[in-house]
């Protein structure tokens, strides 16, 4: 038993996690993340209001829930939520990562397709604000240690609405956009909070899997 | 012929009776036999013969003619026809015949079939024109359009002559064939085949359902003189979508008017349970299969990204976009000008919004006819109305241009046109670039630039050239335009040592516009030597040795630089002395001189050089004849005016200093002119309140003299202080004031006299407020004598305290007061005679009641001390209601003195008294030992009060009078005794009084008078109640008679029952009525008695 506590104390320095007392480690960019997908719902509330009037009814009405027919490429927020549970955090992180990379790309494409100038700031203020998610989920990953997924050739995303690509259906494309970024933020503020409320007992945490281990 | 005629015979058969009926109807049967026997006859002769001819032409030049052939010719039956037409031709032929179209007119037909000749009379009239059927070549649809095409031949060239075909297409829509529309179309055959297009644009999308398009035609030819008739139509061809089985609303993203119709349809395989314009639910039209229509009327105008027109099935939507607008409106104000001569900008409005943006924005061209060159607008987006503008680049040599805008959008296009001399319209840039340089004190030259080309035409420049403190003045400049943009220009007439702001603007004449004005730019011209020499003054030193000299500081444009230094010389005919190098600052200098005479003379010196010197004469002019005025100014400045006086040859010149300074004194002078007869002093070191010496001073022969001597305010103010004054002397009746002067500092304005208020008051309690508001115990004196420094008060009573108040004023108002409180003294001889009068009046009187007193002594016994009582004058027993109620609540029956026969003493019970309040009541029984405080105030011993009472009666003892018997002894001596003496009596009247006295016993030494009286006496025989009832008097029970009546054996008093109504001693036979009356006024008394 003696031996055993030992070699944990041992081991101690070289776990990952309690190594960094000296350094805050993730838990507080977790925190500023999580806030900025809260802060970035909010601010999509505001969004979504100008852009689903700008497309006139039935978008702006409130039970308008049309199928989702060209958005077939803008990633899907919805998952099973055992599949969800079943998610370690670098996985966690880059489906995050490469949502809003895609999501991100497609809203400057409407940015570019908006007729008026007051909504093409929002839009505009909105990407900026996207984009700081984008570099804090970077941040995040990177103080985990986990690599930023490499974008694969071609599978770029693009904004081609194309002479087949009625006004009709982009205005069903731009809604989805706008519904898909909204459960993702959502999901993003349960991930990060997740991903937080781990990270803040990551002793406990490793000294009972040590002990685990030991035994 | 006899059909009709038999049904016209009918009717006036049917007026037959009935009887003839069965007949007629015989009859009738018999003619129709008759005449079906005579046609069968007719037609069997004819079909054995060829009949019925008939000829058609589709082409006028050939006749299709055609007969019935006779019966029993077979197939193949020959004919030989024959027609007269000019000449005799025959043809052979089988049953239809073509021939060539005859000419106008009747022509013998002959046909002969065998054995049988037919002939017939053929004529142009009766043959039939009718052309053959058009063959669509093609029908081709712009689904984008909804737009058929329709091509077809006319097959002009078998027809010999121009003619105009009408035709006619119809289409149809859905597969039950609607006819949706017929329309003509006019041709006209030209003797060539020819091809015609023809378009259609449908209301509904082609896609929405199939569309079938016929035509036929109507050949007009004007020399035919047959029946016209139209052609067959032709075989339909239609245009359908060939849909992959994807559902497609129809059309995408149309662009339409506002207020226009427009048809949507929907094609799809399943049902559609819902179609909404916006949000606007829209009833269905049903087309082939499922595919649904909705129509929506008089669209209005489209949000900025369109009108949504969605199409519902049950697990899906499809939708369209509309997007309804205006065409563009004409551009308005276009304007084009150049600012630089390379190129022109063109503005304009878009006028009225079209709601369509976007790609479908109105664009715009700007096309130059001359050149032929154009540019496009392009520009995203644009905040409507904002102005638009285009940039045209100018071609070498070429002036006018004459420009077109086209705007242009989805639904139409307008234009807007512009002749333009571009040289006329120049608006310069602002221009850049300011400089300054030198050319001398006065004139600088600026340099600017102006970006452009000018080089062919006029630039007008417009500088404007400000000073500090100056208004702005603007010089215009024409100029030569030049090829680099600079330009240069010398500007003179400037003031040396000045700061100046140039700013430059320029146009082009002809003037079309003025460019911005450019930066500012500041500059500071060089110095000059000074103008003039400073402005100098001089005062010779108090103790008369030295000459001060004094200039003033040169003013900016004297200066025409920075002074610094000054020189300062004197001379003499003997001798000079100079002092120099002042520098600035110093603005005087001090030389030491005897009393010749100097001429003075002052030189500013700046970097440039030296002034012209300012010259001054050292000597002063005596004036004996000087008197001091005064003078207020006017708030600012003080007006001092004064004769001409023509021997003043140089100038005048005015000194002022404050009147407490030293001397000598000198704030600032002023030169006027000598032809001058007043001036203005004005100074910001004028201060109100504040006293000046004002000195004018005349020039005569280089000397001044001293003319006039002013002490002035330039506004007066009221004192600070008020005057100190004392009393000098006080009488019974009088004060004398003196008071101070005020200090000159302190007046602050010429002194106008003082204001002495006096009232009656002592100092606690007079206070002298609002002495201004003519109070009428307040007096007042104004003293407009200044030199008057004392005031006598007279008038004033004897030691009594006056209040008296001074103030001083000026024409600036009155200022504070000082009060002092003054007591006059007494006034003996009033206080003597005050003494002796009253003292001589109480003797005189005294005197005269001795006098008649004594006189009417046997009276006076008779009447109130009478040796025998007589009980009817007991006045103890006459009660009138009056003495009682003006009497306190407790009061004691005091008894004159009677004789009583009988004592009866009866004891009862004190009455409770009666509380009225109730609470005080419940306060009294927690406090027994308090309640003893309160009874005696309702105490119910009752008590005969005589009127005379005056005095307040002490509140009895309670613990005597309240629990003590209810029978109270009167002394009746007491009411022979002087009131004034009651305390005497004890010892007087048992000595003199002892023991019973009758009443009966009347003294026998009465006057005649008391004759008179004895009548009454002798009625009232016995004992009396006292007739004056005056002068009974009050006995407290605490009094020491009281104390003893308690005591029979000391008591000369008769004891009476309070509570009894009879008098103890029964009166004698008619005297009772009396007695009750007084008894009654005893009830009355205790009734009223609580509530008191």
């Amino acid at each position: 038993m003696l031996a055993c506590l030992c070699t944990v104390l041992w081991h101690l320095p070289a776990v990952p996690a309690l190594n960094r007392t000296g350094d805050p480690g993730p838990g507080p960019s977790i925190q500023k993340t999580y806030d900025l997908t809260r802060y970035l719902e909010h601010q999509l509330r505001s969004l979504a209001g100008t852009y689903l009037n700008y497309l006139g009814p039935p978008f702006n009405e409130p039970d308008f829930n049309p199928p989702r027919l060209g958005a077939e490429t803008l990633p899907r927020a919805t998952v099973n939520l055992d599949v969800w549970r079943s998610l370690n955090d670098k996985l966690r992180l880059t489906q995050n990562y490469e949502a809003y990379s895609h999501l991100l790309c497609y809203l400057r494409g409407l940015n570019r397709q908006a007729a008026t100038a007051e909504l093409r700031r929002s839009l505009a203020h909105f990407c900026t604000s996207l984009q700081g998610l984008l570099g804090s989920i970077a941040g995040v990953m990177a103080a985990l240690g986990y690599p930023l997924p490499q974008p694969l050739p071609g599978t770029e995303p693009t904004w081609a609405p194309g002479p087949a690509h009625s006004d009709f259906l982009q205005k069903m494309d731009d809604f989805w956009l706008l519904k898909e970024l909204q459960t993702w933020l959502w999901r993003s503020a349960k991930d990060f909070n997740r991903l937080k409320k781990k990270m803040q007992t990551p002793a406990a945490a490793v000294t009972l899997h040590l002990e685990a281990h030991g035994f | 012929m006899m059909d009709i005629f038999l049904c016209l015979k009918q009717p006036s058969r049917m007026v037959d009776s009935k009887r003839m009926r069965m007949t007629s109807n015989f009859q009738w049967i018999l003619l129709t036999f008759l005449l079906l026997y005579l046609m069968n006859q007719v037609s069997s002769q004819k079909k054995r013969t060829p009949h019925d001819l008939k000829c058609v032409t589709n082409n006028l030049q050939v006749w299709d003619c055609s007969w019935r052939a006779p019966s029993g010719a077979g197939r193949g039956a020959a004919y030989e026809v024959c027609i007269e037409n000019g000449s005799h031709s025959c043809y052979r032929l089988e049953k239809n015949t073509k021939i060539p179209a005859l000419s106008p007119g009747d022509h013998e037909v002959t046909i002969n079939f065998g054995s049988s000749i037919s002939k017939f009379t053929l004529n142009e009239k009766d043959v039939s024109f009718i052309p053959d059927t058009p063959e669509i070549l093609n029908l081709s649809a712009d689904f984008s359009t909804s737009t058929l095409h329709l091509k077809w031949n006319d097959k002009g060239s078998v027809f010999p002559r121009h003619s105009n075909v009408i035709w006619e297409i119809k289409i149809l829509r859905k597969k039950n064939m609607e006819i949706v529309k017929i329309m003509t179309h006019n041709t006209t055959l030209n003797g060539k085949d020819t091809v015609h297009h023809w378009s259609w644009t449908s209301d509904m999308p082609l896609e929405c359902a199939t569309h079938y398009v016929g035509i036929r035609c109507h050949i007009d030819d004007p020399k035919f003189s047959g029946h016209k008739e139209w052609s067959n139509w032709s075989l339909l061809k239609n245009i359908s979508w060939s849909s992959d089985s994807q559902t497609k609303v129809f059309p995408q993203d149309k662009v339409i008017l506002v207020g226009s119709d427009i048809t949507v349809c929907c094609v799809t395989q399943e049902k559609v349970v819902l179609a909404l314009i916006g949000s606007t639910n829209c009833p269905l039209i049903h087309l082939d299969g499922e595919n649904v229509a909705i129509k929506i009327h008089n669209i209005s105008a489209s949000e900025s990204s369109g009108t949504n027109v969605v199409f519902s099935v049950e697990d899906n939507m499809f939708g369209t976009v509309i997007f309804a607008g205006y065409p563009p409106d004409i551009p308005q104000k276009l304007n084009c000008e150049t600012y630089d001569l390379k190129e022109i900008v063109c503005t304009w409005n878009p006028g009225r919004p079209t709601s369509l943006v976007g790609p479908r924005n109105t664009s715009y061209t700007l096309f130059e006819s001359f050149s032929g060159k154009c540019v496009r607008y392009k520009r995203a987006e644009v905040p409507t109305n904002e102005s638009y503008q285009l940039f045209f680049q100018m071609l070498s040599n070429q002036e006018i241009y004459n420009f077109t805008l086209n705007a242009r959008n989805p639904l139409g296009q307008s234009e807007s046109t512009l002749l333009v001399n571009v040289t006329e319209k120049v608006h310069p840039h602002t221009p850049t670039s300011v400089k300054v340089k030198d050319i001398n004190s006065t004139a600088v030259t600026l340099s600017w630039h102006l970006p452009g080309n000018f080089a062919k035409i006029k630039l007008l420049c417009q500088i404007e050239i400000n000073k500090t403190n100056s208004v702005h003045e603007l010089r215009n400049i024409t100029m030569k335009g030049v090829e680099n943009s600079s330009y240069l220009i010398a500007v003179d007439k400037l003031n040396p040592y000045t700061i100046y702001t140039f700013r430059i603007r320029c146009s082009t004449k002809p003037f079309w516009k003025w460019s911005k004005w450019s930066n500012e730019k500041q500059y500071l011209t060089t110095e000059a030597i000074p103008s003039k020499g400073p402005d100098t003054w001089r005062e010779w030193s108090s103790d008369g040795k030295n000459l001060i000299i004094y200039w003033k500081p040169l003013s900016i444009n004297e200066a025409n630089g920075k002074i610094l230094s000054y020189n300062v010389s004197c001379s003499s005919d003997e001798e000079t002395q100079s002092l120099s190098e002042i520098l600035d600052p110093q603005h005087k200098a001090e030389i030491q001189l005897d009393k010749n005479d100097y001429i003075i003379s002052v030189v500013a010196k700046n970097s440039v050089g030296s002034s012209p010197p300012s010259k001054i004469a050292s000597m002063e002019i005596p004036n004996d004849d000087l008197k001091i005025e005064q003078a207020v100014g006017m708030g600012n400045g003080i007006l001092l005016t004064w004769n001409y006086d023509p021997n003043m040859t140089c100038d005048y010149v005015i000194k002022w200093c404050n009147s407490s300074r030293s001397e000598p004194c000198l704030m600032d002078w002023k030169k006027v002119p000598s032809n001058s007869t007043e001036t203005v002093i004005e100074s910001d070191q004028f201060r109100p309140g504040v006293r000046y010496n004002f000195f004018l001073y005349g020039c005569r022969n280089q000397g001044y003299q001293l003319l006039r001597s002013i002490i002035g305010y330039v506004e007066e103010l009221a004192p600070t202080v008020a005057p100190n004054f004392t009393v000098e002397d006080t009488s019974a009746d009088s004060i004398l004031v003196r008071w101070e002067d005020i200090p000159v500092e302190e007046l602050r304005g010429f002194l106008r006299g003082y204001l002495f208020y006096f009232e009656k008051g002592e100092r606690d309690t007079s206070k002298m407020r609002g002495l201004e508001s003519g109070r009428s115990d307040i007096k007042v004196k104004n003293i407009t004598d200044i030199s008057q420094k004392t005031l006598r008060i007279v008038d004033l009573q004897g030691k009594t305290s006056y209040h008296l108040v001074l103030r001083a004023y000026t024409d600036g108002g009155m200022g504070p007061e000082k009060s002092m409180f003054v007591v006059t003294k007494e006034n003996s001889v009033g206080l003597i005679i005050a003494i002796l009068i009253p003292v001589a009046v109480a003797v005189i009187v005294g005197v005269v009641t001795s006098i008649l007193c004594y006189r009417k002594r046997e009276w006076i016994k008779e009447t109130f001390y009478p040796d025998i009582p007589n009980p009817e004058n007991c006045k103890a027993l006459q009660f009138q209601k009056s003495v009682c109620e003006g009497s306190s609540a407790l009061k004691t029956l005091e008894m004159n003195r009677c004789t009583p026969n009988n004592v009866e003493v009866l004891e009862t019970r004190s009455m409770v008294p009666k509380t009225e309040d109730t609470e005080i009541i419940s306060a009294v029984a927690e406090r027994p030992e308090d309640s003893s405080d309160v009874e005696p105030e309702n105490h119910v011993v009752v008590s005969y009060c005589p009127p005379v009472i005056e005095e307040e009666i002490a509140n009895p003892g309670a613990d005597e009078a309240g629990g003590a018997s209810q029978v109270i002894y009167i002394d009746i001596q007491s009411m022979y005794q002087p009131q004034a003496k009651p305390e005497e009596e004890p010892e007087n009247d048992p000595v003199g009084g002892a023991g019973y006295k009758p009443q009966m016993h009347l003294p026998v030494t009465s006057t005649v008078e008391d004759l008179a009286a004895e009548d009454d006496l002798d009625k009232t025989a016995g004992y009396r109640p006292q007739a004056n009832v005056n002068t009974w008097n009050l006995v407290s029970p605490d009094s020491p008679r009281s104390t003893d009546s308690s005591s029979e054996i000391v008591s000369f008093g008769s004891p009476c029952s309070i509570n009894s109504r009879q008098f103890l001693i029964p009166p004698k036979d008619e005297e009772s009525p009396k007695s009750s009356g007084g008894g009654w006024s005893f009830t009355n008394f205790f009734q009223n008695k609580p509530n008191d």
